[in-house]
Formats: C-alpha cells, structure tokens, sequence
C-alpha cells in the first residue's frame, strides 16, 4: 500500500472501473506521445506513477504489484487513462475471434519450446 | 483483515528490488491459467517454478456482508478481506504472453472468482493428500463455474500414494478430470505438468470441434 491513504480515496471513491473489460492479463503501455489533456484533467499522483511505469509492456497485474496498489484501484486508474486516449490496452486474447484450438495448440508449442 | 497465503513462498515484494521486467513490444496479448488450491498447498513454488520473473505478488480486497461468510473482524456487519495473489508470467512466442495467477481456493474467496477466472483457459486444482479433504470447496466450485481443470497432487516427500482410481473416487473426480503428479519445487516437471495439462485442453477442443 502506498502509505496512509485508504485505496480508494486514491479513485476518488470509485471501486468500478469504467472499462469493465480491463481484466488482470490486459496488457497495458503509456502511449509515446501522449494526448494534451484537456485543462479540467487533474492526473493524480498514481496516474502518473503508472504512466511512469508503462513505458513498455506490462499486465495490469504487474502495474499493481510494481506500485503496490490493489488491482481493483488500478483497473480503475488505468480506465481514466484508457479514457482520455494517454495508454493503449491490448485485451485478453479474445477467443472469440480465434478457435480455441489454434490458440491451445500456439500454448502448448511454445512451453515445448520452453521446457 | 486477513491475507491468504501469506505463509506461503515469499514472492517478490510489491516494487521488488529487480524492478519490472517488460514484454517485448511485438507481444499482441496474454491468456491466463489459474493455479488454485487450499492455503499452503503449493501454489506460490509452482508459480515460481514455472515463471520467468520472480513471482510478484498483489492485493485485491474485498468487501462482503459477514453472514455467510467468515468473520474475519469478529465484528459482524462487514467483513474486508485482503486476497494476495502471486503470479508468474511466460513468455511463450514473440507475440503471446500466458500469465499463471495463484487464487486461493477457498469459499470465503468466491466473491472474487468471477473476475479472477473470466477469460481463463483453465486451472489447475492443487492437492495434498495429507489433507484432500480442503481441497473438496475448490474442486466444487471449479465445476460448477465449468472451468476445465486438471487435478495436480503436489508430491511431498511424506506424500502417501494411492491408486488412481482410489483417488478419483475419493477426490470425487470425473472421468475427464486428468489427475496429475508433480513436485512443484521440480522446474522440469511443474513443465511437464502444464504441458499435460494444456494437451488435454487442445485435445478436448478437437474433440468439441468435431463434436
């Protein structure tokens, strides 16, 4: 926990984040050249840390673990992130779109090799 | 508050000292497997000896009204809950990433079991026969949530051994349910237990394919 302060004042007292698809593999990177943000946006301080640690390729577990947050407020930050366009998120491999089949088997072909 | 798992291996602290270990750019996304299983069983050295990266540990908490559940506060009214997760990650081709979650199996926990396992390929049901008996909640619920699952028995040196069969049946197994045995501190065979348990998974996926 990242000192005294309860989580969720850190979300303003929101627990749900507003991307309900961001789930813990969803990887997550700060875009290189960030948005201007409009003048209402106030990015508080772990904003920032996460924008500070994305700068490649991360999960939303890792950023959690990394800042010492829990999940739950993080899905929350990165959403507002998400939202004003300042990170990229790569979903969970939707397997909706590729046969489970090829995908077990890409799984099963790469820890062979790993073995 | 009350943390599972927290007897468990020590995983790395939160901002462990080796700082983050980034994905390559080129990775397009990342599947999970759960690793389930009552406190203690072996979750976090399976993890670990599958991960690339010093298994990482986070939070969730979790806030239920007591009835029902433990009460952990003695207070009633309700109950916050810290649930510690050690993970671990692979990567398993230049553009797909697998993360392996440890997730407490026990029933206090299942308010969070829907978040934890959308989108999960499948679990693995860790067991120690010493004690089989708490591992009874997880398997449940791993059925009835339809997760495919495959049973692993962490082989302690004091591990008694059964007949497969005789497990099965004590462990109230279907016929389905690979029933797996590793040494968990083992790299080699914490691998070769989770290639078995994704052929399974592939094989299954043909069989429904051709269903």
């Amino acid at each position: 926990m990242s000192g005294p302060v309860r989580p969720y004042v850190i979300t303003g007292g929101r627990s749900r984040s507003t991307r309900p698809e961001l789930a813990l593999e969803s990887l997550v990177s700060a875009l290189p050249e960030p948005p201007e943000l409009p003048e209402h946006v106030l990015l508080n301080r772990e904003h920032r840390r996460i924008l500070g640690l994305c700068h490649s390729l991360l999960s939303i577990a890792e950023v959690a673990a990394h800042l010492g947050l829990p999940l739950g407020v993080v899905k929350v930050l990165v959403g507002d992130l998400w939202d004003l366009g300042a990170v990229q998120v790569l979903p969970p491999v939707p397997q909706a779109e590729r046969l489970p089949t090829t995908l077990l088997e890409e799984v099963l072909v790469g820890l062979r090799q790993l073995r | 508050m009350a943390s599972a798992n927290s007897a468990e291996a020590a995983p790395g602290a939160a901002g462990s000292a080796d700082g983050p270990q980034y994905l390559p750019s080129s990775v397009q996304g990342a599947v999970k497997i759960l690793v389930t299983g009552p406190f203690g069983v072996g979750k976090t050295t399976l993890v670990g000896s599958l991960s690339e990266i010093t298994p990482l540990r986070t939070e969730e908490t979790m806030t239920a009204a007591s009835s029902g559940v433990d009460d952990l506060t003695g207070r009633g009214g309700k109950t916050t809950t810290t649930v510690a997760l050690d993970f671990g990650r692979i990567t398993l081709n230049p553009r797909l990433a697998l993360y392996l979650f440890g997730t407490p199996g026990q029933q206090r926990f299942w308010p969070l079991w829907d978040d934890l396992s959308r989108g999960a390929l499948g679990a693995i049901a860790m067991v120690d026969l010493r004690r089989p008996d708490e591992s009874f909640d997880v398997l449940g619920r791993l059925e009835e949530q339809r997760i495919p699952f495959a049973v692993a028995v962490n082989t302690f040196p004091d591990t008694p051994s059964y007949p497969e069969e005789e497990l099965r049946t004590a462990l109230d197994l279907l016929p389905d349910v690979p029933i797996l045995f590793c040494d968990a501190r083992d790299r080699r065979q914490s691998y070769d237990l989770l290639i078995d348990f994704v052929d399974h998974l592939h094989r299954n996926s043909i069989l429904e394919l051709q269903g």
